[in-house]
């Protein structure tokens, strides 16, 4: 017995040390791949960033000191906006919660159609909604840490875009960014993100374009799992029902935090496909026991993935993910699929809603 | 081994954003109450089995996303019920307001027969009541719907609602299931098939019986 005990300690004192060599070099790499995103690739982004040795670096993990500068190259800022733009939108958008809450009437005539109630409804789901983003963290609650960045961030982005609005899951986009940037360069960020045009579909709720968005993933789907596609079929498991959650939140809010940070490293480098892509290696880590399930099991499993999902399983999962079919790529096939839409839509639009 | 259900369908929460919808139902299905939830994102899913006049019912419970901009996909789920919770909170006049272009989405998208259930929830937050419970009973009897106030929080009327939801819906597919009493190794999947309007034949498993 004494003899079993003791082999019992030398194997946990083994494991430890194991654990701890682990860690050291995890650490080590981490700190020597900043180095090289501070030294090597930062200052020359323009040349190297689309260099084969960036893209692996790139893939596996930004390290959080240099993400949000990262992040913030690698979505650009094609919208043009500076940091006095976003202090113009926030000073705006406070103009208004002032109005609102003194129960004033809106002088603002500027944007007229966008009616004072929608305004003041859409401006109280902010509020609601910010209470309600991420509430384990408690930093973006009232009275937290982010609490009013995050708030000026939703705000500015409504005076910017108008048309756009708030919409229920920007709340959980502009905390990953506030947390990687400061609050400028979040909003920046941000509204550069939503202009893309996955992201404009989607919240928009431009719904024949996100059924092509669906219809191009099923192709994708059935060309990489073909059983789990047909199991899926035969249980009316339609995409939107676990894609609606997750392309809304850019899997922040389906994903812990720290490996939706990793996917959204790569969403920066390859665009939409890899939000597509990241579902099927979802898909395809899960395979197995999905199959075994019926409807509501499936819509419960994906709706909550679980909390414990190891970074390096579903990296592994996702780079199996082949991103073609028939020797299409996502693009070629999104546009195919775009046109015929837009051909159904001339000939029969009573068959679209 | 007992079999585990012997009905099969579904209900859909509706109602403004921010309502309780997501804590009525983390109430019912877990008895849990947050105050703080986080926010629902297209459409959430849960699912209880309860025993309703010996009949062992399990329930799908679909939890939608409340904002008007969302409306568009989540109609698309109205005809896939067989029972609708109208949600508003008794703290919220707009709310309450709202609970008739809700009543009117459903009578366009929700299948002929949809039973509904009208919900004041938040009853607990008395002192800041901007509608009063016959508003709500007022409301109900125009539409022809029962009527409850619930909490999440205390969890005031939240099995009493959910169970009377669904013995309406049972009342409303009683042929059926006097099927299910006679012969007690069929299972009866109301919610099953409806949404499989592509397939040329019936239900691939016969030992299930769909009446849509």
């Amino acid at each position: 017995m004494v003899v079993q005990a003791k082999k019992r300690e030398l194997k946990e004192a083994q494991r430890r040390k194991k654990q701890l060599e682990e860690r050291c070099r995890q650490e080590e790499s981490i700190g020597n791949a900043v180095l090289t995103w501070n030294n090597e690739i930062l200052p020359n982004w323009e040349t190297m960033w689309c260099s084969r040795k960036v893209r692996d670096l790139w893939w596996q993990g930004i390290p959080p000191s240099v993400r949000g500068k990262v992040w913030s190259l690698a979505i650009g800022n094609e919208l043009n906006i500076t940091h006095e733009l976003f202090h113009i939108c926030l000073a705006r958008a406070k103009e208004r919660w002032r109005c609102f809450s003194a129960g004033g009437p809106d002088v603002d005539s500027e944007d007229a159609g966008f009616s004072a109630a929608d305004r003041e409804a859409s401006l109280e789901l902010i509020k609601l909604d910010i209470s309600r983003t991420f509430p384990n963290l408690c930093i973006f609650q009232q009275g937290g840490p982010y609490h009013d960045m995050l708030h000026s961030v939703l705000g500015a982005y409504t005076c910017y875009r108008p048309d756009v609005g708030y919409v229920q899951g920007m709340s959980f986009i502009a905390a990953v960014l506030i947390l990687n940037l400061d609050t400028a360069d979040a909003f920046i960020a941000f509204s550069n993100l939503l202009n893309k045009p996955c992201q404009m579909a989607f919240f928009r709720v431009d719904h024949g374009l996100m059924l092509t968005y669906f219809a191009a993933f099923e192709v994708f789907f059935e060309e990489n799992l073909p059983k789990l596609f047909t199991h899926f079929k035969k249980n009316s498991l339609t995409p939107d029902i676990y894609l609606i959650d997750w392309i809304f939140t850019l899997y922040s809010k389906s994903l812990p935090l720290d490996l939706a940070c990793r996917i959204w490293d790569v969403f920066c480098r390859d665009g939409e496909e890899f939000l597509f892509r990241t579902a099927l290696g979802i898909l395809r880590l899960f395979e197995d026991i999905l199959t075994r399930m019926d409807f509501i099991h499936v819509a419960q499993f994906l709706t909550r993935l679980p909390e414990d999902l190891p970074a390096d399983e579903v990296f592994a999962s996702i780079a199996a993910v082949q991103m073609q079919s028939r020797n299409k790529k996502w693009a070629q096939v999104l546009t195919a699929l775009q046109r015929d839409s837009r051909e159904m839509e001339k000939g029969s639009p009573s068959l679209r809603h | 081994m007992a079999k585990q259900y012997d009905v099969l369908f579904r209900l859909l929460l509706i109602g403004d954003s921010g309502v309780g919808k997501t804590c009525l139902l983390c109430r019912f299905t877990d008895n849990e109450f947050h105050s703080s939830h986080i926010s629902t994102i297209g459409v959430d899913f849960k699912m209880k089995t309860i025993e309703v006049d010996g009949i062992k019912v399990r329930i799908q419970i679909w939890d939608t996303a409340g904002q008007e901009r969302y409306q568009t996909i989540t109609k698309q789920y109205y005809r896939r019920a067989q029972g609708i919770f109208l949600v508003y909170d008794i703290s919220s006049e707009r709310s309450y307001q709202h609970i008739m272009k809700w009543v009117s989405d459903v009578d366009e998208y929700a299948p002929e027969g949809v039973q509904k259930i009208l919900i004041g929830n938040k009853a607990d937050e008395e002192q800041k009541r901007q509608v009063g419970r016959e508003q709500g009973q007022q409301l109900a009897k125009e539409y022809g719907m029962d009527f409850y106030e619930t909490s999440a929080c205390t969890n005031l009327n939240i099995k009493e609602s959910f169970t009377r939801l669904t013995e309406l819906v049972l009342q409303a597919h009683r042929k059926e299931l006097d099927g299910v009493r006679t012969r007690a190794s069929k299972e009866l999947a109301l919610a099953e098939l409806e949404e499989d309007e592509s397939r040329p034949e019936g239900p691939v498993n016969s030992s299930k019986t769909c009446w849509c």
